[in-house]
């Protein structure tokens, strides 16, 4: 442990005036919040507070001077720092969150809404308020982009335009759309929280559309071309010979674009037997004699 | 987390009336669930940073807000350039 007057480079007869001075200019060079990308701020910073925690103080101060302690001191535990909660890049947003930094580069607003996130839980300092609005869109609607219109309770609207591949619980920024300042300062911003409705069959997963279809025992048995939903419209698909229930293909490029990538249609079959009897399909059966390898229950040891 | 009004006056150790003037000067912004406020732990860690400001620094109000402004700015950049840099810093743990 390092002696606390050379870490705050003042004389062992400094004054409390000069120690004072000494930590400060030190500290602020290296406190982790005003220094959030310096990895070594965090450890000089403590090094810094506990010298000057023992020098600083008149008794700890006499004591470490005539030898009493020495100079680990008493190691004061630090709670996280700010930086540890504002640079989190898994948190999704907090209420402190200030894009004035870039707020004027060109088309930011469309950039970087997503990246954003959610912004303020309530107006910040000379702003006018943010508005947070909730907007319910079709699983169609999310896949494929689109603009929506808004009416607010006041009577006015708001215009939105969706992103394709929209993710349920994203934020749209709409800068200026909030509250009127109370001053002079800017107008606040709306924030739209996207939810989006099921779809009757699509499933969305990350970038992929899961889905199941439904075929009839001919097209399982014998295979053959079949019409299949996409978000985008409809396309063919040829279901290979001897498919069953559960036995996936992919349609490659068919999923979600979202931000340059796009995600694939995984197609689930379903066999589906006749739902009113078929005679013809009833004798047909009764007359069939499966060969010695079609034993579905083979592995049951029954 | 969600921290009571009295429970973070406790563990800041501030008094209700310094609460009063850093909720007054929107340096906090805790969730206004009616009646009372919620805070969590970024609140926690901003409180701890707004008195090294004024403890070790000796920083006053003004410099206070004035410097919270640009932290919040300079957050907002690097999340901006992080996001832009997507090769850049991921194995850091900054």
């Amino acid at each position: 442990m390092k002696n606390p007057y050379e870490v705050l480079g003042v004389a062992p007869s400094a004054s409390e005036d000069e120690i004072r001075k000494a930590f400060r200019r030190l500290a602020k060079t290296c406190h982790p919040d005003l220094n959030p990308g310096n990895k070594q701020a965090e450890e000089r910073f403590k090094e810094l507070s506990l010298a000057n925690e023992i020098i600083s103080d008149t008794e700890k101060r006499r004591r470490f001077d005539a030898g009493e302690i020495d100079a680990a001191g008493a190691e004061r535990p630090r709670q996280q720092y700010y930086k540890d909660y504002a640079g989190d890049r898994s948190r999704a947003g907090h209420p402190y969150e200030n894009a004035s930094g870039f707020s004027d580069f060109a088309g930011a607003d469309d950039i970087f809404a997503d990246m954003i996130g959610r912004g303020g839980r309530q107006s910040r300092r000379s702003r006018g308020s943010d508005l947070n609005y909730k907007l319910t869109i079709e699983f169609l609607e999310s896949v494929n982009g689109g603009k929506k219109r808004i009416s607010l309770p006041d009577g006015g609207s708001l215009d939105l335009t969706i992103p394709p591949g929209i993710e349920a619980g994203k934020v749209l920024r709409l800068r200026g759309k909030g509250s009127p300042a109370p001053g002079q300062g800017e107008t606040g911003d709306a924030f739209v929280e996207i939810s989006v409705s099921p779809h009757h069959f699509f499933v969305r997963q990350g970038n992929d559309i899961l889905m199941t279809l439904p075929i009839t025992i001919a097209e399982a048995a014998l295979g053959g071309p079949v019409k299949v939903p996409t978000p985008s419209g409809s396309v063919m698909l040829t279901v290979p010979k001897g498919s069953n229930s559960g036995t996936v293909v992919r349609l490659k490029g068919r999923g979600v674009a979202n931000q340059g990538q796009v995600g694939d249609e995984l197609i689930s079959f379903q066999v589906m037997m006749p739902t009113t009897s078929d005679p013809e399909l009833d004798a047909f059966f009764a007359g069939w004699v499966p060969g010695p390898d079609y034993d579905p229950r083979r592995d049951m040891n029954l | 987390m969600i921290i009571s009004r009295l429970e973070f006056i406790h563990r800041v150790h501030i008094d209700q009336t310094t609460l009063d003037v850093w909720l007054g000067e929107q340096w906090l912004l805790p969730n206004r669930n009616l009646p009372d406020l919620e805070f969590s732990e970024i609140d926690l860690a901003r409180a701890s940073f707004i008195l090294d400001l004024q403890q070790d620094f000796g920083v006053n109000d003004e410099g206070v807000g004035i410097i919270l402004d640009l932290v919040d700015q300079m957050h907002g950049l690097r999340k901006v350039l992080r996001a832009v840099m997507p090769s850049s810093g991921d194995d850091r743990s900054d």
